[in-house]
């Protein structure tokens, strides 16, 4: 179908971009959710920025422990880059299992954390890596870690006029990392998805962080499964507890019984996965 | 699509009925309610505009409240119509005494139609529980200080 008319502009600056977004004109990142919306009507905005023209939101780079990537960064981008490789293995995995290679070529990191589908592969990652997001807006910048951006489904604690104009991920030293999922063959969102981060101590799991999408109504950390791994129990029977005080979802794809399982059994996988990464 | 749940409210039982059945809590306190006019006992039209992720839509639609057992039980259901679907929901609220508040249970169905459905199957579920979830949280707020 084709979308109701709308105006359209692209700022070649993050300044431009921020006036129009503060006087309500909508964000355009790579589209792959917004515009088929659009096009089925169920969305109408009048004024669109698209912030694909926008060169200073655009890049990886390492500062410091952390790598910095910008909002407008292709999921294809993280996926294939060596600097991303090296320094936070588990970002790379999971961009590169994000939808189709047509979606990743043009979807981005900002527009997909912003959007917040409760089935969407970054948050997992995000949570897990204890990431944190640089927000701004025309009144100045905050970072807010990613726990705390993630309110609810499709809520994110953006405020009316800000953006994310930065992703930020601790460089991984040491620790083995893994993103599995399970995709819904069609839309290819995750039914479950898994990230695991272990740091080995010896002959055993020192810590452990676990991120689970497309299982609650937001991303969540699986605090009880780190507890336990942690505290040396065995892969198959903490992984029981992944979905613990969650309430699970249920759609016509998957049951919320079905999903729990699947959830236990993803995570043992993601688990054992990382743990043979560890160094 | 089946929808249950709990809340729980710090306010006794009397007075959550009566709450939950005011004109003036319901349009508060629904996600998006615009406007609630009286258009007959214990029913009322409804204007309605959802926004959710980048999907909005204007709805047009119905509130009634039915099978009353004063201070214990009544039955909600509410309907609307827009551009972008339908939605109907009928549920049966439970209102309990407990310890110095009150719990109120929730059982019915939903059913959306229309192209919200077509395209949001995976998401149906969920959203209806946000959106439970934020009217009661609503409420709570707001009953504390009324």
């Amino acid at each position: 179908m084709i979308p109701q008319s709308f105006d359209y502009s692209a700022p070649a600056t993050l300044k431009e971009a921020l006036a129009q977004v503060s006087s309500g004109a909508k964000p355009l990142a790579g589209g792959m959710s917004l515009v088929p919306i659009m096009k089925l009507r169920l969305a109408a905005p009048e004024q669109l920025v698209d912030l694909g023209r926008i060169p200073e939101l655009n890049y990886i780079r390492k500062e410091g422990s952390e790598l910095r990537i910008g909002a407008m960064t292709t999921h294809y981008q993280i996926e294939s880059s060596p600097l991303v490789r090296a320094d936070c293995a588990l970002l790379g995995e999971t961009a590169g299992r994000i939808g189709d290679v047509q979606v990743r070529n043009v979807g981005t990191i900002g527009g997909s954390v912003a959007h917040a589908d409760p089935a969407a592969d970054y948050p997992a990652a995000l949570l897990a890596l204890g990431a944190s997001l640089k927000l701004v807006s025309t009144g100045g910048e905050r970072v807010l870690a990613a726990a705390q951006f993630f309110l609810d489904t499709f809520t994110t604690a953006l405020d009316p006029g800000e953006l994310i104009a930065e992703v930020r991920v601790p460089v991984s030293s040491g620790a083995g990392t893994a993103y599995v999922k399970l995709a819904q063959p069609a839309s290819g969102f995750a039914l479950v998805g898994i990230a695991a981060r272990l740091v080995r101590a010896g002959n055993r799991i020192g810590s452990a962080a676990i991120g689970v999408t497309g299982v609650g109504p937001k991303a969540y950390r699986a605090s009880e499964v780190e507890r336990l791994l942690a505290a040396g129990k065995p892969t198959r029977e903490a992984a029981l507890h992944i979905t613990g005080g969650i309430d699970v979802n249920s759609d016509l794809h998957a049951s919320a019984e079905y999903r729990r399982h699947l959830a236990s059994v993803y995570a043992a996988r993601a688990i054992e996965l990382a743990w043979s990464r560890t160094e | 699509m089946k929808i249950s749940g709990a809340y729980r409210l710090s306010l006794p039982q009397e007075r959550a009925y009566a709450l939950l059945q005011d004109p003036a809590m319901l349009a508060h306190c629904m996600p998006g309610a615009e406007r609630l006019d009286k258009v007959g006992e214990d029913e009322y039209q409804m204007k309605l505009r959802m926004s959710i992720a980048s999907i909005s839509g204007n709805f047009d639609g119905r509130v009634r409240v039915a099978d009353k057992n004063p201070h214990q039980s009544f039955r909600l259901v509410v309907e609307g119509t827009g551009k972008i679907g339908f939605v109907r929901g009928d549920g049966l609220l439970r209102i309990a005494a407990e310890d110095s508040g009150s719990n109120v249970t929730y059982e019915g169905d939903v059913q959306v139609g229309g192209t919200i459905a077509a395209v949001g199957q995976r998401l149906l579920d969920v959203t209806s529980k946000m959106m439970i979830k934020r009217f009661f949280d609503k409420f709570a707020e707001a009953a504390a200080s009324a």
